[in-house]
This record gives C-alpha cells, structure tokens and sequence, in this order.
C-alpha cells in the first residue's frame, strides 16, 4: 500500500475536493440538532445555508458519478438530516406568530363559512331538541347531562341553582371543575374535528348531542324561573366557547366535504389540502378555548351582576366576529409576501 | 423507488436496497429519496412515547406521597384546601397536555420528532418537499384522536358491554388505524391530511473510499476488460459491503466465486499469488473504474442480468 493512489477516478477527486464541506456541514448540523443554533456565530450561520445547498449539489452529482456506496449512502443521510433541519417546523417565533394570528388564523375560518352555516345550526338544532326533549320528559335530564352536572340535578332547590351560577361565595371548588370542564370540552372540539374525516355524521352527531346537553341545562334552570340568569352567567365563557366548538366542527365538516367530494383534485391532495386549512382553524379554536378557560377561572366569579354578564359575553362575541371577519384581508395592492423561516 | 423527473432537474437516484423509498423533491430541486419508515419502528415508537405518557402521571404521583405533605395525606384528604384544589389543578392540566399536546409540542421543536421518534432514528417531513408547517404537525396529531383514542376506547367499551355495535365501530376503527400497513409510503390518515411522511433519518459515519486502497498495480492484478464486465453496479455495491467487513471465511468464498466466474489464473510463483483480500481489493477498482467510466457516459449497469 502506498501513498500515490493506483488510479484517479473521476469520482476521487471529486470526493478529495468536496470532503472538507460534507464534514464541516455534519459538524454544524449536530450542534445545531443539540440546540446549539444560539451559539453559532454570524459567520457560522451565514455559511450553513451554503454548505447544505453545495452538500445537497454534491449528492446529486455523487448520484451521477460515483458509485461509492459508502459516500452516496453517507451523503443521503446528510442531507436527509440537513433537510429536516432546515425545513423544519421551526420558524422564527415573532414572525409566526404574528404570520398566523393576523393572516393565516382569520382567512382560513373566513374560507370555512359554510362549514361554519352547517355546524351551527347542527348546535343550534341541538340546544333546541334538547329544551324540547326536557320540556316533554323531564327524564332525559340526566342522560343528556350526565357527569357534568356537578349538583344541578332534577332535585336541586332553587338556591342551590342560584348558587352555582353564583359569584364568589363558593368560588373555590368550582375551579378544579372548570379546569376539568375545559379539557372535556377541548376533547369534544378534538373529536368534532378528527370524526370529520370518516364522513362528518358523527361531527353533526357530536355536536347535536353537545347543544343538547347545553339546553337540557338552560331547560333546567328556565324551569326554575333562572333562565335569562344562566344564559347571562353562560354567556361570559360560553361565547367564546361555543364559538371554538363551533369552528371545530366546522373543520371537520371541511374535511368530510373535502374528502367525500374532492373536485379536480385527486382525493389524496384534496386531502391534504383540506388538512392544513382545517389545522390552521383548528389551532385557532384551541387557543380560544384556552381563552375561555381563563374567562371561566376569573371573570365567572368577578363579573356577577346580570346586565354586566351579558354585557362582557358579547362583548367577546363582538370581539370574535371582528376578529374573523375583518383581520388579514388581502390588500390589493400589497405584494404577497413568503416568508420562509429560517433557511 | 423514485421517478427520475427529468424537467426538474432532479438527480436520479439509485433504488433503494432495503425497504420503500419516500422521494422528496427538496426546493433545491434535488429528490433526497428517504426511506421510510417501517411500521413496526413506528409502532415502537408510538410505544416508548406511550409509556412515558402513562409512566409521567405515576411517577406524580409517587412523588406526590413521598413528599412530606402531611395535611393532604391520603387518609384524611380535605377537598376544598386551596392547595389540594391548585394540585388538583395542576394534575388535570398535565394530564390534558400529556394526551393533547405532547406529540404535537415535541413535533414543533428543532428534531421534529418525539423522543420515541428520535430513539427509533425517524422523522417527520413534509411530503411535498416544503417547510414542515405548524398547522401540519397539529393536525396529523389531531387525528390520533379517531386513529388511536377512539379504537381504545371502543375496545374497552366492547369488551365491557360486547355490544355488536361498538364491535362494528372497532372493526372500522381499527381499519383506520391500520392504513399504514395498506400503503405504500406507511402513512396514517393523519399524515395524508397533513401531507406529513414519516421517514427513517439515520446518521451514517463517512468512511475511507476503497479505492484509494487498492494495491498498486502488482504484476499478477490486471484484469482484462472481458474478465470486468462480468458484473454491475448492484455487484459492486454487495463487494463493497464484503470489503468493509473484512471477515476472513467471506473474502474467502467471494474471491473464490469471482475467480471461477472470471476464469482467473492464479500465477506461478508463490510469491505473487494475491491474498484474497488483495484480489477484491484490486477487483473492486478496476470494476468500479469500469462502471463509473461506463456511467459518465450515461450507460449505467445494473447488475450482472443487465445489458
């Protein structure tokens, strides 16, 4: 074995002048996978972009004239790791931040109003069947509530109703219960969405029997001469609420749609298409229950007079029409912006 | 395997030795062809990620009665002290994290993968080649609630009520959740919805390029160029493999079957007989030579069937 290679084959060179660059880029990758992005230094992370997009032209070039299995394999798992770094979900917290609350947030509910048609009225339609079905068999109280009653039951006074829509007197075990209510309603939001997809009958079903839950207990409270107190007392979290549930569903309505007729797409890419603007609402709606999480936990118990009630809870649907309908409109004569993150 | 796409540009990649391939056309316009991830390494882990969901909560609570708190013991709990009810609180919340955001949280961070992900070396890309959007991770996540939670839960309603209609439900749920094992690229419903894949993403070390070492033209190592073209590129790579292995019974068998498949005569004098490793030391160059040269000339070759 010497020193003078026997022969130079085209793809030697090509490795002997590339090396430095593929190893410099498995270096800077792995402190970067380690979180290390913070400690690069300006020169540092100015030369990555260049060193993946030269490490990714030699891959293509290796592919083409070498046939070093240990080099292509070897570069593939580079770039493979390279790329998943690079275009990663990552993007620079500001500006997606700002990017999905003022653009990405609003026009896509914007693009789902007929989803949102359709599964209101199914909440609707179930709130009504629900004080109808009460108001004919006071029986269906408890099957249509359940575990959430939480001592409003068939049998509880007038006072104890009035106390639980109370102000602070008994505030604090009702904290735990609202935290507690607010991960089961988060889940019923979930599962409007994700049945969406085998078909949307079960979303409309879900959310029939939610409404229906919702007015067997304003049937409850209306039966005791309560009724506009609890829609008061409702109305403070419940606007937000009921609105996150409703855009919920209504993603997983698009996705039935979409699905089930898929255009000139092909259902794969129908899809997918459907998926992201359907995710994009979705995250808006869990956000808003997290909001209403919060509503509940203070101003339930701050806010007690009846008109102050009504006054904030729709104050908040104001709030969440102007949002939807009026932020991130396209302007006419702004060019549309790309932001990538950070490549 | 990918489809060369010649109107991108698009580097033709080699097919895959093991497993299918997930092709990626990367904004450069390079196919980057990943391979995809198994079910069963998914399904691994989706087990580790598992049972750190399951364990967090019990190692809570172990904590939670080793700790010398001595007014919230579990004989005489009173309910309605404020820190029972803000550990109460706090023991909701984790749990509502645990099940709705832990895949998602983990999928958002700098690996975009969970920490079963990254133990199993796979990740998750986006199909089309672009950024990995946010919107994409939450809503693949999401539609574990109909893939993984919703057969859960109508198994143990089944097995506890064995009503045939949730036995429907299950056989339909189940279906869902085994799409995977009916498609080519292994993805789940929620990968689709999300144009999300999940590829295998290992690290490979770069080692030393074989040719360099090939022993210099020693009298008894030339090849005739009929005695090379007895092999292809698939050939190649398997000598490769054998070479960096270096376990002596294989370089034994493997230069025995090369020099009866080539007619080699070994040389008269004892001295120049080549060791085996020698032989596809210097088989390995001049086969490779052969190829690559036959491949700049865009006449690649398969395997030994090829041509």
């Amino acid at each position: 074995m010497s020193d003078q290679p026997p022969l130079q084959l085209k793809s030697q060179k090509f490795r002997e002048a590339r090396e430095k660059d593929w190893k410099a880029l498995a270096k800077q990758i792995d402190r970067a996978e380690n979180g290390g992005l913070r400690k690069f230094t300006t020169e540092e992370l100015l030369e990555l972009p260049v060193l993946y997009r030269s490490t990714v032209s030699s891959l293509s070039m290796a592919q083409s004239i070498s046939l070093d299995h240990n080099l292509i394999t070897f570069l593939q798992a580079l770039c493979a790791r390279a790329y998943v770094y690079m275009y990663g979900p990552h993007a620079r917290p500001g500006v997606m931040v700002r990017d999905f609350f003022l653009r990405d947030l609003p026009r896509s509910v914007r693009a789902l109003w007929g989803e949102l048609a359709l599964s209101f009225l199914c909440l609707a339609l179930g709130i009504v069947g629900g004080i109808l079905m009460c108001m004919a068999d006071p029986s269906w109280y408890d099957p249509l509530v359940g575990g959430m009653s939480q001592g409003r039951d068939l049998n509880a006074s007038v006072d104890d109703l009035r106390k639980t829509i109370g102000g602070t007197d008994n505030g604090e075990p009702l904290a735990a219960f609202s935290v507690f209510l607010m991960s089961h309603n988060t889940q019923v939001t979930l599962s409007a969405f994700a049945l969406g997809v085998i078909g949307g009958l079960p979303t409309a079903f879900l959310m029939i029997v939610f409404g229906m839950s919702v007015g067997a207990m304003v049937w409850l409270f209306a039966s005791k001469g309560l009724g506009p107190d609890f829609v008061a007392w409702l109305s403070i979290h419940g606007t937000t609420e009921l609105t996150a549930v409703v855009i919920g569903a209504a993603a997983g309505f698009h996705l039935a749609r979409r699905i089930m007729f898929p255009g000139h797409l092909t259902r794969k890419a129908a899809l997918s298409d459907a998926g992201r603007l359907a995710g994009t609402a979705m995250l808006g709606a869990m956000l808003m229950l997290v909001i209403a999480g919060f509503i509940e936990g203070v101003a339930r118990q701050t806010v007690t007079e009846m008109w102050a009630r009504f006054a904030f809870g729709g104050g908040m649907a104001a709030l969440w029409l102007f949002y939807f309908l009026a932020v991130g409109r396209a302007h006419k004569v702004r060019p549309q912006k790309v932001t990538h993150g950070q490549t | 395997m990918a489809r060369p796409d010649l109107m991108k540009g698009g580097a033709v990649t080699l097919p895959s030795l093991n497993g299918p391939v997930t092709p990626v056309t990367t904004p450069e316009g390079v196919v980057l062809s990943f391979r995809t991830a198994s079910f069963a390494s998914r399904l691994a882990a989706l087990l580790i990620d598992f049972l750190i969901i399951v364990l967090v909560p019990v190692l809570l609570v172990i904590l939670y009665i080793l700790l010398p708190f001595e007014h919230v013991k579990f004989d005489n709990v009173n309910m309605d002290h404020p820190f029972v009810q803000a550990l109460l609180i706090l023991f909701v919340l984790i749990g509502f994290f645990l099940r709705s955001g832990y895949f998602t949280l983990f999928e958002l961070g700098p690996r975009a993968a969970t920490p079963g992900k990254r133990i199993m070396k796979i990740r998750v890309i986006s199909h089309d080649g672009g950024h990995l959007t946010p919107s994409a991770v939450i809503t693949r996540n999401a539609l574990r609630e109909v893939e993984l939670y919703l057969p859960l839960t109508l198994a143990l309603q089944a097995s506890v009520n064995g009503g045939w209609l949730s036995l429907v439900a299950l056989i339909w749920a189940l279906t869902l959740a085994l799409l995977p094992l009916f498609n080519s690229s292994r993805a789940r419903l929620g990968d689709f919805l999300a144009g999300t894949r999940v590829v295998h993403v290992p690290r490979e070390r770069l080692s030393f390029d074989l040719a360099e070492q090939a022993p210099v033209g020693s009298p008894g190592l030339i090849f005739s160029p009929e005695q090379i073209s007895v092999y292809g590129e698939k050939e190649l790579v398997v000598l490769e493999e054998v070479l960096r292995e270096k376990r002596p019974p294989t370089l034994r068998a493997v230069a025995d079957r090369i020099k009866t498949r080539i007619g080699w005569v070994e040389p008269k004098i004892a001295s120049e007989v080549p060791s085996d490793e020698a032989f596809l030391r210097a088989y390995y160059a001049a086969l490779r030579a052969q190829l690559e040269g036959r491949m700049l000339m865009g006449r690649r070759r398969k395997d030994k069937f090829d041509d």
